[in-house]
């Protein structure tokens, strides 16, 4: 035997568990070899105390931890798969935050604030108030009100400014003669008269 | 079929009880792993549930007539903490043993005893403490032989290595580690 073939038998040997010949066999390499001889001293040395070496305990407490761990995994596994809303779920989870759902309650509050005091009447939906073609009409009407209205009152300035203009001419018309008394009268007249 | 695959087949019918019992049975050997190989209770610990929550999402892919589930996990668990091993700074502390020699003096000047005369206990944190002056390669040859006690066989599939190579770790680990006990006055 040489030091080679030695070394794939010295981890059995320094355990002990090597039969009897090959033993024999290895214990006459080591009676010749002081190298080999060192080592498998080491070796079994270290073995013997790495026996008496107690093992380790996990604390009680990491067994409950990881028992529980498992435990509700497997518990939110099947709760996953029970319902695909819940998959809705998890997919929504960020938005479907107190946060959040806070500032969405404000939000409606503040529309419907808006919505009561600009004169909407709110009353229950019917699906046929989601038709489209309905939507789309009242909108239109609701556009074309809104412009004829623009319009009107466009027209109504227009006529107003109109008599103011032709009020002061005529009420300017009496001419130089006119003192200082009577320019301040005539001044706060087109006042009255408006 | 063996107990160690019915209780797989149960945890992966979804049983909850099998879940409970897998790990009562399997978290002290995760976690003596995990202790001998870091050194530290409260990584331990961490690594250990890491390990389960692995084992959790990961159960299909372990298939009963590839090996056992022991060996599954071990493999599991070794490759976790090797990954640990490359996150964490532990590097200094495998620097040469020759660079330690002076520490370890001074240490083994204090607490020099007699092989005899140490308690399990004692011997477990001397063998820690040893263990961390190792390379990973042969530190972990060690703890899965001789602190874990598996087959020559099955340390070959966890290290994924030739069972030729595991001997020569493991002769080498424990030279090494023999050196740093004598060091310590705690070897003869």
């Amino acid at each position: 035997m040489n030091c080679v073939e030695l070394e794939r038998l010295l981890s059995e040997y320094a355990e002990g568990a090597l039969d009897e010949a090959r033993k024999a066999e290895v214990e006459r390499h080591l009676a010749a070899c002081p190298a080999c001889a060192a080592e498998a001293r080491d070796a079994a040395a270290a073995v013997t105390f790495l026996r008496r070496a107690e093992r380790p305990e996990p604390p009680p407490e990491l067994v409950t931890r990881i028992v529980f761990q498992l435990t509700s995994g497997m518990a939110q596994r099947q709760q996953r798969k029970r319902s695909w809303l819940n998959s809705l779920g998890v997919f929504l989870e960020p938005v479907l935050q107190p946060r959040f759902s806070m500032g969405m309650a404000m939000t409606i509050l503040s529309f419907s604030l808006l919505a009561r005091l600009a004169g909407i009447q709110v009353r229950q939906l019917n699906p046929s108030d989601l038709d489209p073609v309905k939507i789309w009409r009242t909108v239109d009407d609701r556009v074309h009100r809104a412009w004829t209205r623009a319009v009107k009152f466009y027209d109504t300035l227009q006529a107003v400014y109109e008599i103011r203009a032709r009020l002061r001419e005529l009420t300017e018309e009496p001419g130089p003669a006119a003192g200082p008394g009577e320019e301040a009268q005539n001044g706060a007249q087109p006042d009255k008269k408006k | 079929m063996d107990p160690e695959s019915r209780l797989v087949a149960r945890c992966l019918e979804g049983e909850e009880a099998a879940w409970e019992e897998l790990a009562r049975v399997y978290t002290r050997r995760v976690y003596s792993m995990c202790y001998r190989f870091t050194g530290s209770d409260a990584q331990a610990q961490d690594l250990t549930q890491e390990v389960f929550l692995r084992v959790f999402r990961g159960l299909k892919s372990f298939r009963a007539g590839e090996g056992t589930f022991a060996t599954w996990l071990a493999r599991l668990t070794r490759n976790l903490l090797i990954d640990h091993y490359r996150r964490s700074k532990l590097e200094r502390v495998t620097d040469s043993i020759e660079d330690q020699l002076p520490m370890l003096e001074g240490s083994g000047a204090t607490a020099s005893r007699t092989d005899g005369l140490l308690s399990e206990r004692e011997a477990s944190e001397i063998v820690q403490k040893g263990l961390q002056k190792l390379s990973p390669e042969l530190r972990e040859a060690v703890i899965l032989r001789d602190l874990e006690g598996l087959e020559y066989r099955e340390i070959a599939e966890v290290l994924g290595i030739p069972e030729g190579t595991v001997k020569s770790r493991l002769n080498r680990g424990r030279a090494e580690l023999a050196r740093v006990l004598r060091q310590q006055r705690v070897l003869a």
